[in-house]
């Protein structure tokens, strides 16, 4: 085409510094499509429970092996990471929460209280 | 944004789409003999949006405007759209809405923010986004 499309772009992805801002913006995507493919994931296993004993303790197998719980805690982790920055959008999407500082707050509030909540959730779920 | 040279960034593309949003007073009512009078609040409402020097340190940074240069307006640009939104003394408000409510030109903002993190004047281009996306639901509403 012109020049103009031969001429390198900067800034761009491969040039631009990481930051709070972007990388949880990237990860909302990420967790959101991960969270697509979980929930197909959860109608197989419940199509497994529904179809009878064997075909449970088939995908249970499964499910308590390590690659299994080790799927089920990032899935974990996706879904509460998911579900913070959701909550996070809604106040922007309310005009709220927009100074630099009250940004970088809430990012890595998201961030604690989606770690928290997994760990909290694991736990939980080891004590019944 | 395209370099021609070390720190010299071609800003053809985004200057034009800074003509798009006819960044000027629009007005039907006949001038007045003096000067277009606000109040200070007003006058106040468009803080944080004449300041910008269209540096575009916000638009290149913006990643949304990275996937898609041609058709989203960018942080820059939509400062500028929202500095005109909210002049008092600015008479197009119903047609400068019509021409942003679009799923690229405007919506393609996902509030990633880097736009307000990297700015060098301090300013709010991802808040003043939020506001024009807040006049164009309170106007369908």
């Amino acid at each position: 085409m012109t020049a103009r499309s031969r001429m390198p772009l900067s800034p761009h992805l491969q040039n631009y510094r990481p930051q709070l801002t972007s990388v949880l913006s990237f990860t909302h995507r990420v967790t959101g499509v991960t969270l697509g493919i979980y929930a197909v994931a959860l109608v197989v296993w419940l199509a497994a429970a529904a179809a009878g004993p064997a075909s449970f303790s088939t995908i249970q197998t499964g499910v308590r092996s390590l690659p299994g719980q080790a799927l089920l805690l990032g899935g974990t982790f996706c879904f509460f990471l998911h579900l913070c920055g959701g909550i996070r959008h809604l106040f922007w999407d309310a005009g709220r929460g927009f100074a630099l500082g009250a940004v970088y707050a809430s990012g890595w509030t998201v961030v604690a209280v989606s770690i928290s909540l997994t760990a909290a959730a694991w736990i939980l779920s080891f004590m019944v | 944004m395209p370099v021609i040279k070390d720190l010299v960034p071609d800003q053809t593309h985004v200057f034009s789409q800074y003509s798009m949003i006819e960044p000027w007073l629009k007005s039907r009512t006949p001038a007045p003999a003096t000067e277009r009078l606000q109040s200070r609040d007003e006058r106040s409402r468009i803080d944080g949006g004449w300041e910008c020097i269209l540096c575009f340190c916000c638009t290149s940074g913006c990643p949304s405007h990275w996937w898609n240069t041609d058709r989203f307006l960018g942080p820059a640009v939509l400062l500028q759209a929202w500095r005109w939104l909210v002049d008092s003394r600015d008479e197009a408000t119903g047609e400068r809405l019509d021409e942003l409510e679009d799923p690229f030109r405007l919506y393609r903002c996902h509030t990633i923010l880097n736009c307000t993190r990297t700015c060098p004047k301090g300013l709010n281009p991802a808040k003043a986004i939020a506001g024009i996306k807040k006049m164009l639901l309170e106007r369908s509403s």
